[in-house]
């Protein structure tokens, strides 16, 4: 991996950005349009190299490893490329084009949070800096 | 022949006569067929001189090579001429199911030339090709003309009509299949409203086709089909409509706000995009033939003043043409304006256009009540629209009616005001994607674009998204949509390849699935021409190519390849603002890859003859 000593870091600072983003009143009520449990898959880095997040029902919950229940939408890439993502630097319909995210189950609610990830993104730079990951951040 | 039948009826309506003829088989092999096809019987047989709408003007229908043959997006059919809306090559492309049955006929095609006496409709059954009376329906909308016929002739038979707009020659008047789905750009329902051609008729009895190589093409059939089926672009366009990513559009500055004023309107996401349309107002889905994908709505308004019966909706072009464009963020509106637009046989792109550059003239003072017959046009004033603006283009009813039945640079150019803030290219209305905002590449593909401002002549839509590549011809571009950089050498791939696809009538949200080896087994496993992929690539080049060869005979010139200074703009708002494009370089570096004079805009002769057109470079390098 180019950016993280191993899949626990990824799946930490992804729960942090998670954690985050709950407490963002627009990017908390967004997250719950999508209204989906979403698995993120980075298990290719490892195993239990995942997060899940659960957006059903008007609620905003989120943890490591396999998810609750069965997911809505699993989104499979690398924990590099999760991090180039959430950073706003991985346009992903040209990843998921060339496959370097492979999707399974319906994608429609993600498509509500498109527009927010430049939002997302500065809110992940901050997450790292106050992790005092600063090297990760990607200019 | 294998894949194409080989075969189109010529049809004159001056004298009744019907003719079938054999078209050579090396036109099909250098021009493929669709709007390829039909730019290189428009080339050999079209007048340069004649008015659009005169009677001896050709009207050509024309199928792809792989119309019926059972697979997703393959099945649309091509219209092309001289456009009545720019006067010069225009063509425009529709799905629905009128190309299948016309193969199924044992036709690729059809020429009509000449103006029948009276309103007439020509069937097609099998062989048989009849000119019948049609006085019982002219006036009428075509909803109900679609549904009369259907009664008359069968449920099974398949219609093209126009509707009232095409009958009073309105300049961007559509030709409608099973009454909805529009051959919607260039103003071709005009052409045949010229022609007092109502409708046309196709029925088939069977469905023989011979192919090269039937068991390679039913293999790779079933796999693409399968593939387009659970494509993620095809879920997310079957859950919520070719305006699914509308509230994407909204963030980058895609979506055109008044006229091109802004880029930027944030209320618009939510209340326009797909998901709401999904939510609020559709019923179902619909398709085209044999399309796994079902991108078509089908919607209703139950309550409000907008309300509308079930019925089609409006796709993402329509949505935003009356919406944003002319400031409006009602969609219940959208709903009711677009099956007004359908049924009276209008294009909605270049009506919003047109009713969005007269708000914002009328906003400026350039346009008085004196001029609109006393008519305010305020910008979001969907009453207007629909009660008063819309009915008037359509019969041309009045100052206003004429003036915007014309098309908006036509308009501008009658008021002599108001040419800075038109929104075209080679005088038709840009569709609802702003370079600006959408990406620069974009800017580039309007302004060469044979017909004029078009989105689907080519995939640069696409690719600068990031949904498309093509590494096994060496397209392997990272496309950052705001700059220029690498646009030229994309748009090079993309004008050829969207050549081939408009030439193979493929639908493009269809054919993302579709690689450049699949699409050389296509064409190789139907029509058998035994092709390698350059020898595809030189076929979209080609059509390309000829396509601007009619224009030059038209009289148009590198010049014609332009914006309009408001396209040229820094963009207003969100994430466009400040953004601006420099259309020269691109245009420049364009030319000096695909060997274009940049005087004359025409390919130089070495260019034409690599391309195998000797004989078309003789006509315009004398």
């Amino acid at each position: 991996m180019e950016y993280w000593k191993d899949p626990q870091e990824a799946v930490t600072a992804i729960l942090k950005l998670h954690e985050a983003v709950s407490k963002d009143p627009e990017l908390g009520e967004s997250m719950k349009k999508v209204n989906q449990l979403i698995w993120y898959d980075y298990t290719e880095d490892g195993p239990g190299c995942a997060v899940w997040v659960d957006c059903r029902g008007g609620q905003f919950s989120f943890g490591a490893g396999d998810p609750p229940d069965k997911p809505d939408l699993i989104m499979s890439l690398s924990a590099d490329d999760a991090h180039r993502s959430w950073s706003d630097k991985l346009n992903p319909v040209m990843a998921i084009t060339r496959k370097k995210i492979r999707i399974k189950g319906s994608a429609t609610g993600l498509l509500k949070l498109a527009p927010k990830l430049k939002k997302v993104a500065a809110i992940y730079v901050q997450v790292l800096k106050d992790m005092g990951w600063e090297e990760k951040i990607i200019k | 022949m294998y894949g194409n039948t080989g075969k189109i009826v010529q049809v004159d309506l001056n004298a009744g006569k019907v003719t079938f003829e054999a078209l050579p088989e090396s036109w099909y092999r250098a021009y493929i067929g669709g709007s390829g096809l039909a730019a290189k019987l428009f080339w050999e047989r079209g007048c340069f001189k004649r008015d659009p709408l005169d009677p001896e003007a050709m009207l050509i229908f024309m199928n792809g090579p792989f119309a019926g043959l059972k697979l997703s997006g393959a099945s649309r059919n091509s219209v092309a001429g001289c456009s009545p809306l720019t006067r010069h090559w225009g063509d425009s492309s529709c799905g629905g199911f009128f190309a299948p049955e016309l193969r199924y006929c044992g036709l690729d095609g059809l020429v009509i030339t000449g103006r029948a006496e009276n309103p007439s409709l020509l069937f097609i059954a099998d062989d048989s090709v009849q000119i019948l009376d049609a006085s019982e329906y002219w006036g009428r909308g075509a909803e109900e003309t679609n549904r009369d016929l259907k009664e008359r002739f069968g449920k099974d038979v398949r219609t093209l009509v126009i509707g009232p707009a095409a009958e009073h020659l309105v300049k961007y008047a559509v030709i409608l299949n099973e009454g909805h789905h529009a051959t919607g750009r260039a103003g071709f329902g005009a052409l045949m409203g010229s022609k007092n051609l109502k409708a046309i008729l196709v029925k088939a009895s069977k469905k023989e086709m011979s192919l090269a190589d039937p068991e390679t093409y039913e293999e790779l059939r079933k796999d693409l089909n399968e593939r387009i089926k659970g494509a993620l672009a095809s879920d997310v366009l079957r859950e919520n409509g070719t305006a699914a990513n509308l509230m994407g559009g909204v963030y980058s500055g895609d979506v055109p706000v008044k006229n091109w004023t802004s880029n930027f309107w944030e209320e618009a996401a939510d209340a326009l995009t797909g998901g709401t349309l999904t939510e609020k107002y559709l019923t179902r889905r619909s398709a085209c033939a044999y399309c796994n994908i079902a991108c078509k709505r089908v919607v209703e308004v139950k309550e409000g003043p907008y309300a509308v019966p079930e019925g089609p909706g409006p796709e993402y072009e329509t949505i935003v043409a009356f919406g944003t464009l002319i400031g409006s963020i009602d969609l219940a509106a959208t709903c009711k304006a677009g099956r007004l637009c359908n049924d009276l046989g209008i294009d909605t792109i270049s009506a919003g256009g047109s009713i969005a550059w007269a708000m914002e003239a009328f906003e400026r003072g350039d346009l008085t009540l004196e001029e609109t017959g006393g008519i305010a046009l305020n910008w979001g004033d969907m009453d207007t629209v629909i009660d008063v603006i819309i009915p008037k283009i359509s019969s041309r009813d009045g100052a206003l009616g004429n003036l915007l039945a014309e098309g908006s640079l036509a308009a501008a150019r009658k008021l002599g005001k108001g040419l800075d803030y038109t929104v075209h290219s080679k005088g038709m209305e840009a569709p609802m994607h702003d370079p600006r905002g959408g990406g620069y590449g974009m800017a580039l593909t309007y302004a060469v674009s044979a017909r004029g401002a078009c989105h689907v002549c080519d995939p640069m839509l696409f690719i600068e998204m990031g949904a498309r590549y093509y590494p096994e011809i060496g397209f392997d571009f990272i496309m950052e949509p705001k700059t220029e950089e690498n646009k030229a050498e994309a748009a090079v791939t993309a004008v050829a390849l969207g050549a081939i696809e408009n030439s193979a009538c493929f639908c493009q949200f269809a054919d993302a699935e579709v690689s450049i080896p699949n699409w050389l087994t296509l064409f190789n496993a139907v029509a058998g021409y035994g092709w390698d992929a350059n020898d595809m690539m030189r076929a979209g080049r080609r059509v390309f190519y000829l396509k601007r060869l009619i224009n030059h005979r038209y009289g148009l010139t590198a010049l014609d390849d332009a914006l309009t200074p408001r396209m040229l703009e820094p963009g207003k708002g969100g994430e466009a603002e400040g953004s601006q494009v420099d259309l020269e370089k691109m245009k420049a570096r364009f030319y000096e890859l695909m060997e274009i004079d940049p005087v004359r805009g025409i390919p130089t002769r070495k260019a034409l003859e690599d391309c195998g057109m000797a004989e078309e470079a003789a006509v315009v390098w004398k």
